[in-house]
């Protein structure tokens, strides 16, 4: 049956650490039980071309990053599906990303539990407004861990030990790995938000303006 | 269809606050990703076969792609798979009240 195993991500980028993972893809056919969804992010090849049509963030991604490791026919079916077709979503995906962040500030605020997850949710937001308005507004797509940090002079400003809180609830809540966040920490974090916030709807407002 | 991606978020919140909900002695389960239950499951010395571990795998798997795979946005699993979840959820709850988390 035909299959193509990519890699991607900061295995090709070359910023790995201890943290990070190894992103693979795994394109087939139909339901194959051999790959693992815990170690392949599985497609078929129908919705991978659909992903493609649609200009998503992640074809985006793979189209500039992935990295053919194995091919059942000899070739390469992400080069040829070309470049992905242009990503219109821009503002409502910031929008949606601010939206998980405001869901998981709430949370913080309300309950007593989960805190880690909580502020891990917040980083992903982060990261990801932070890749989607690399792409849509700037037309130079960052799709690092710290796409917010690689943003110029729209960078997210915080103090670097409170955003090194957030990613490492992240990594804690993904990989399982790295010391526990303890309750003074997600305080300092915490701290951070209304700046957080103003730096979100500062994007937000601007890929909509863009949109316009 | 706009905040499906941040559904499944909540959905995921959702299971943690069930499980952490009595507070664990060593740690508390900080996300469904096969790694982070690993830690839990090792650290708080639970049994792997028990029915709340297996309950806590299941709403993983039904949710797998958040878990672990923060930029892949795109998936039709959820739908189909969103009341198995309530229905985790709420085994979930039943398995835990009233039951001190350090029996398991």
């Amino acid at each position: 049956m035909r299959t193509h195993i990519y890699a991607f991500g900061s295995i090709c980028r070359g910023d790995v650490s201890p943290g990070s993972d190894v992103d693979l893809l795994a394109l087939v056919e139909e339901y194959e039980p051999r790959f693992d969804p815990d170690t392949y992010s599985i497609y078929s090849y129908k919705r991978i071309g659909e992903i493609w049509e649609e200009g998503n963030p992640f074809a985006w991604h793979l189209s500039l990053e992935a990295k053919l490791s194995f091919s059942s026919d000899n070739f390469d079916p992400l080069k040829l599906l070309g470049t992905p077709g242009p990503y219109r979503n821009c503002a409502r995906d910031c929008d949606k990303f601010r939206s998980l962040f405001f869901d998981a500030r709430k949370s913080l605020e309300r309950a007593h539990t989960s805190k880690i997850f909580d502020l891990s949710t917040v980083f992903l937001g982060i990261r990801n407004l932070a890749t989607c308005f690399s792409l849509g507004v700037l037309r130079q797509p960052d799709f690092s861990r710290h796409s917010a940090l690689r943003l110029g002079e729209r960078s997210l400003s915080i103090p670097r030990q409170s955003y090194e809180v957030l990613e490492r609830s992240r990594i804690l809540c993904t990989r399982g790995y790295g010391a526990k966040v303890s309750d003074e920490e997600v305080e300092l974090a915490s701290a951070n938000f209304s700046l957080i916030e103003q730096w979100m709807t500062t994007l937000v407002q601007e890929a909509q303006h863009h949109a316009a | 269809m706009q905040h499906e991606f941040n559904n499944r978020i909540a959905a995921q919140r959702a299971i943690l606050k069930i499980v952490n909900g009595n507070g664990w002695e060593a740690e508390d389960l900080f996300g469904l990703s096969h790694k982070a239950i690993e830690r839990w499951v090792s650290i708080n010395r639970l049994d792997p076969n028990s029915a709340l571990v297996n309950l806590v795998k299941e709403a993983a798997q039904k949710l797998f792609f958040l878990a672990n795979k923060s930029q892949e946005q795109i998936t039709s699993e959820y739908e189909r798979t969103s009341s198995e979840v309530s229905a985790i959820r709420d085994a979930l709850a039943a398995e835990l009240a009233g039951v001190n988390p350090s029996h398991f």
